[in-house]
């Protein structure tokens, strides 16, 4: 009749599943942010070429703020576009 | 006042062809020179794609500059540089003191036409899919 309940305390909750992400600067030390480097930077853009939030990429706080001052000067000089659709 | 490392990207007008832009870049680094700075390093990247048009070009000549000086006479050749008709565009910024000097070659080959997309590969062997958008 009753729906059944979990009994006990509720394990600590995660949405969804899978692994953990790791920013992927602090995982390699060597990885440097670059302006210049649109390859690398271009993996952190949408399709849109929106800069992709944190919270989806796994970068951490530190290396968020300074991959977006990379990825708006990289579309100063036209090395990462604005947009992808064009106006 | 003490000497910061700098660099600068600028963007040339791909009228100016290849021997105009190699001259252009000749006169910015006199004019960083002229005011005081050191210049150690000048990277042609040659003619590359923009991302997006500016001013109804398509491409441009890229040339990176890195050197020190004051930041005075950063303020003065930034304001020569927004004069120079042919110079579409520039950003400066400014490098920490321990960075390592611009790479060689820093982003993809600059004489790469019409190989989009599909000529990935051959370039640098980890291909992915944001290079090649980033083309289109």
């Amino acid at each position: 009749m009753a729906r059944e309940r979990t009994g006990g305390a509720r394990p600590p909750r995660r949405r969804g599943m899978g692994r953990r992400k790791v920013c992927r600067f602090c995982a390699d030390k060597t990885l440097l942010i670059d302006y210049k480097d649109s390859r690398t930077l271009g993996t952190f853009l949408s399709e849109r070429g929106k800069i992709i939030p944190a919270r989806i990429t796994g970068t951490c706080a530190r290396h968020q703020r300074r991959l977006t001052v990379a990825v708006k000067q990289a579309r100063t000089v036209a090395l990462l576009p604005y947009t992808s659709v064009y106006p | 006042m003490a000497d910061r490392r700098y660099e600068t990207l600028v963007l040339i007008h791909p009228e100016q062809g290849e021997a105009g832009s190699k001259e252009l870049a000749a006169r910015i680094q006199a004019l960083i020179e002229d005011q005081g700075g050191t210049v150690s390093q000048v990277q042609e990247w040659g003619q590359r794609e923009l991302a997006y048009l500016i001013g109804k070009q398509r491409r441009a000549f890229y040339v990176l500059f890195e050197y020190r000086t004051a930041p005075k006479a950063l303020q003065e050749v930034e304001r020569n540089l927004t004069l120079m008709e042919p110079v579409l565009r520039f950003v400066s910024v400014r490098q920490a003191e321990n960075a390592p000097p611009a790479p060689l070659r820093p982003v993809r080959r600059p004489d790469r036409e019409d190989a989009e997309g599909g000529g990935e590969a051959v370039d640098e062997g980890e291909v992915d899919l944001v290079g090649e958008r980033e083309m289109s």
